[in-house]
């Protein structure tokens, strides 16, 4: 997994001429808070990572620093979006304000008041509940900034579920004890689909309104990493070549897909971050960026299909535990003619096969 | 024959009613296909997955997103450059300048490339080859000759970028370079094609001009020692057991003109024994001639050098992937020779003669120059007079040659002649110089196009053309065309590279790298640090004075994969770019009084064009 720039963050530090950081300025915009601006409290009291706001004595939510639990996650700038988050004790959302961000939408394009209209969506969204951009969350508002608009929705669900967690609304996933099988069979792609080590979705044409025939897009998707999957779907060079790029513990999962709609996108070269999916597992949400990523351009198995696109993409964090379920949610541009932009979610909850573990 | 348009994809219309065992089907009937039966063929990539019925067959369709299944590394000529080229796709990936000046990328203009280019700007690369382990690429190196300055470059494959450049003592016309293919490469070999005195005397006899064998050290970049011959050297080969390297000549006569050259009815094959270089080195039995280790090698002087009367002014030596033959093209003869290479320490310890270790003198067509391999058991020879490529077999030449004059004159070696477009002069066929020839394509280096592509004025392209060698017959598939004027290739797999090479630099292996930028005077030497970081330059403004020596070091601090930043100087003839945390130095006299802009040449971001700054020199 991504998550990068640590480094420009640091040599910002070193940066000692005005000049220069004058200029930067007109990158970054910068804005004033209080925790009263996102959760209606009289009093807060600091707790570790996050605020207890209380009305007439008694709790009444959350409001916590985004760069406190996800700072990790950037947006098409390189750097992280902070967003200050109130979250009452259902685990609704009460209030989202940006106070720091310095993406291009606010330079050229979009004004910075969609961005500003995108956020106020989240208001009494439920946390426990899955909340996508393109399903439950709308991107009429900065249709085109993709990338912030994932990044966001990634930092805001994610930064909640971990207060969450740490509040005790939410329990924390656990491992069953199982790990993964090193033993190896043959498999063809009936057996892969079959035992579901490989599971799909189908979008068609039509759901999405679309005038021509047949599937939009054929998704699948696979953790890669058990040898009986992998070298099956990879081919036994590909396979091992890509574990000798993770490590004991890290995940490689593949995505790929048939039909001429496209997961991957063109949001990633030059923002780095893949904005059409991701992949979350219990309050974590997993982007991807073309530094976890290797290009799959066929389907060792007998029986497979061709495909139009695929990838190999890695889980480097060591919060993702690969045993357990994950969910992958692909959003879905399209075009229902020339002038007019959709968005739809898609999502798909994929896990190991039994047979596959230990 | 009629094609068959299904999906994006076009099939042979006799092949898919072979494939589908429907080949009494009526012509004209439509044939549907299920789509992941077509896609077999784009599976190219798991050689398990293909069918016999696809042999000679191939796919070479590289669809939009789909990968090459292997690099070519193509030599530049005399453009000085190498270039990366996608197989079977034929586009061109990459230039790698080496020798030559590149204003694109900055090289023969920043500090560093100036370097290792040593004052020249011109260079003629004709042999590129990878370095080895046991027989196979190992990913690690390129190698290749500059035939005008007698250099030899070396490329590092992680980031597809000159290392090393080092100059040649005492040789002319450094040509025929190979590296050590086993157990893996420590030693690289390179020809004189042209016989100078040496040392270097004007005055010095004809007979006194020596053509030399040269072992370079291939981890230091550093020359070991020369074998000196009276013979010119033309091209070179190593052998899979690290033993010998060998060397076709084509001027035994030391001539120095043509008719000189092409007097005498035979020239050689010379094979040096790596042994006995090593002994006469243990031994001090060498002369230091311009700081090098020079050996006598010549006639009655040695017994480093074998050498095996071949037909007169023969051209390519190339060994067979099982490491048994070495095959000599015959040029001005209609042959090849086979040399058994087995029978070489036979000949070496004087068991039997030079000539016995030939055991195949099979015709070819007029003029074989290079010869290349199927991994199958077949030699395919470019034949440059012919306009030809012709696919042979090996083991069947050297039993017509046991059987005698009779039963070669039926020329039952002969798989298949294959006319090209035209005048062909190097062949390669995929992996070919490796043990893990897998015979599927194969490149005929024509060197001349004359009609096959729109009339782009006088100076044609060169025409490669794509030939797939994975069924009996060969069948052109592509005319790729390519400017001045690539000599040589070779096509790695790309599994063998794609997991060594790198998407952005190592910043620190970098001395100069810039972390903060800033300017820094010692009288008038200026140093001008920046970091480039899409949109911007560290600096806004430098100002400088009339005179100033600077130097500009630039590095880039983007890391997004594929975001390269340029700097150009306005008015100051400066251009480079660096990619990925790569740092670049150039250094210029400020004698132009004014204010000059320096901007980003290469596109970076929504505000590349607001991505520039101020060189203000005071008069």
């Amino acid at each position: 997994m991504k998550r990068l720039i640590l480094l420009s963050a640091l040599l910002f530090a070193f940066y000692p001429l005005s000049a220069y950081s004058d200029q930067w300025k007109l990158f970054e915009h910068r804005y004033e808070y209080k925790p009263e601006d996102v959760l209606q409290a009289t009093k807060f009291v600091q707790k570790k990572g996050y605020w207890e706001g209380f009305k007439d004595d008694k709790l009444a939510g959350y409001v916590f620093l985004s760069k406190e639990w996800t700072s990790k996650l950037v947006g098409y700038s390189g750097k992280h979006l902070e967003t200050l988050i109130g979250m009452d004790t259902n685990g609704d959302i009460t209030g989202v304000k940006i106070i720091f961000h310095s993406e291009p939408i606010v330079l050229i394009g979009l004004k910075e008041e969609y961005y500003l209209n995108f956020i106020k969506q989240y208001k009494d969204r439920n946390i426990k509940e899955p909340v996508s951009v393109g399903k439950e969350i709308s991107m009429d508002a900065i249709t085109g900034a993709t990338v912030t608009a994932v990044v966001q929705n990634s930092i805001i669900l994610e930064s909640a579920r971990k207060v969450a967690e740490a509040a005790g609304l939410l329990k924390a996933a656990q491992a069953s004890g199982k790990k993964l099988s090193q033993k190896y069979a043959e498999l063809t792609w009936e057996e892969l689909k079959k035992s579901e080590a490989v599971k799909s979705i189908v979008v068609t044409t039509k759901e999405l309104g679309l005038e021509d025939e047949g599937d939009y897009i054929d998704l699948y998707v696979a953790n890669v990493t058990p040898p009986s999957i992998g070298r099956n779907i990879l081919g036994d060079v590909f396979y091992k070549d890509i574990m000798s790029t993770i490590k004991e513990g890290e995940s490689a999962v593949a995505i790929f897909s048939k039909g001429k709609g496209s997961f991957k996108g063109s949001g990633f070269a030059r923002g780095g971050t893949f904005d059409r999916f991701n992949i979350e597992q219990g309050s974590k949400v997993y982007l991807f960026t073309d530094k976890d990523y290797r290009v799959l351009s066929g389907i060792k198995a007998e029986g497979a299909p061709a495909i139009n696109e695929g990838g190999v993409f890695f889980i480097k964090d060591r919060d993702f535990v690969p045993v357990l379920p994950f969910k992958l949610t692909l959003l879905l541009p399209y075009r229902l003619s020339a002038a007019k932009k959709e968005f739809r979610s898609f999502r798909m909850e994929y896990g190991i096969p039994e047979r596959f573990l230990e | 024959m009629s094609d068959e348009k299904i999906g994006n994809k076009k099939i042979d219309r006799r092949s898919l009613l072979k494939f589908l065992g429907v080949a009494g089907a009526a012509a004209g009937a439509s044939v549907m296909v299920p789509d992941n039966v077509i896609s077999e063929s784009k599976k190219m990539m798991f050689a398990k997955a293909e069918g016999d019925s696809e042999k000679g067959r191939q796919s070479y369709e590289v669809k939009p997103g789909e990968y090459d299944d292997y690099y070519g590394f193509w030599s530049g000529g005399h453009s000085g450059e190498l270039r990366i080229v996608g197989i079977p796709s034929m586009r061109e990936l990459r230039r790698i300048p080496v020798f030559n000046v590149d204003c694109g990328t900055g090289w023969g203009i920043t500090n560093e490339s100036k370097k290792l280019m040593n004052g020249f700007i011109v260079g003629d690369t004709h042999h590129v080859h990878g370095s080895y382990k046991d027989g196979t690429y190992d990913g690690k190196y390129l190698y290749v000759n500059d035939k005008i300055n007698a250099r030899i470059a070396r490329i590092r494959l992680d980031y597809m970028e000159t290392d090393a450049i080092i100059d040649v003592p005492n040789a002319q016309g450094l040509h025929g370079t190979f590296p050590q293919r086993h157990p893996k490469t420590e030693w690289l070999v390179s020809n004189t094609e042209f016989q100078i005195p040496v040392p270097n005397n004007p005055g010095a006899p004809q007979n006194q001009y020596y053509g030399l064998h040269t072992i370079i050290d291939a981890e230091k970049m550093a020359v070991l020692c020369q074998i000196m011959v009276e013979e010119n050297l033309d091209l070179a080969a190593t052998d899979y057991q690290g033993k010998y390297s060998m060397s076709t000549s084509y001027n035994s006569e030391q001539g120095v003109t043509v008719s000189e050259m092409l007097a005498a009815d035979h020239d050689y094959l010379i094979v040096f024994h790596w042994e006995r270089i090593r002994e006469a080195l243990r031994k001090n039995n060498y002369k230091t001639i311009n700081g090098v280790k020079v050996i006598d090698g010549r006639r009655g002087k040695s017994d480093i050098v074998l050498r095996i009367p071949v037909p007169k002014n023969p051209h390519g030596v190339n060994i067979s992937p099982d490491g048994k033959y070495a095959v000599c093209s015959g040029k001005v003869s209609p042959t090849c020779s086979v040399v058994e290479i087995a029978k070489l320490d036979l000949a070496f310890a004087g068991k039997i003669k030079p000539e016995e270790c030939v055991v195949a003198q099979p015709e070819i067509g007029l003029g074989p120059l290079h010869t290349t391999f199927d991994g199958r058991g077949n030699a395919i020879t470019s034949v440059f007079i012919d306009s030809t490529n012709v696919k042979w077999n090996i083991a069947k030449a050297i039993e017509a040659e046991k059987q005698g004059p009779e039963a070669k004159k039926a020329r039952p070696h002969i798989v298949d002649v294959l006319d090209i477009h035209y005048q062909v002069g190097h062949i390669m066929a995929t992996m070919a110089e490796t043990k893990e020839a897998d015979g599927k394509w194969l490149v005929s280096l024509n060197k001349m196009s004359k009609d096959r592509f729109i009339n782009v004025g006088p100076l044609k392209p060169e025409c490669e053309q794509l030939v797939d060698i994975s069924g009996e017959k060969l069948r052109i598939v592509h005319d790729g065309s390519t400017y001045i004027e690539p000599h040589d290739c070779i096509m790695v797999r790309r599994d063998m590279l794609e997991p060594k090479v790198k998407h952005r630099y190592d910043m620190f292996e970098n001395p100069l790298a810039v972390t903060k930028s800033g300017v820094e005077r010692k009288g008038k030497d200026v140093t001008v640090r920046l970091t480039a970081n899409a949109p911007m330059y560290g600096l806004q403004e430098v100002k400088l004075k009339k005179g100033d020596k600077v130097t500009v070091i630039v590095t880039n601090h983007d890391e997004i994969s594929d975001l390269t930043h340029g700097f150009a100087l306005s008015n100051y003839n400066i251009n480079f770019i660096v990619s990925p945390f790569q740092t670049k130095s150039v250094t210029f006299t400020a004698d132009k009084p004014g204010v000059y802009w320096a901007y980003c040449t290469n596109f970076c971001h929504a505000l590349h064009l607001e991505m520039r700054m101020r060189f203000i020199v005071e008069a």
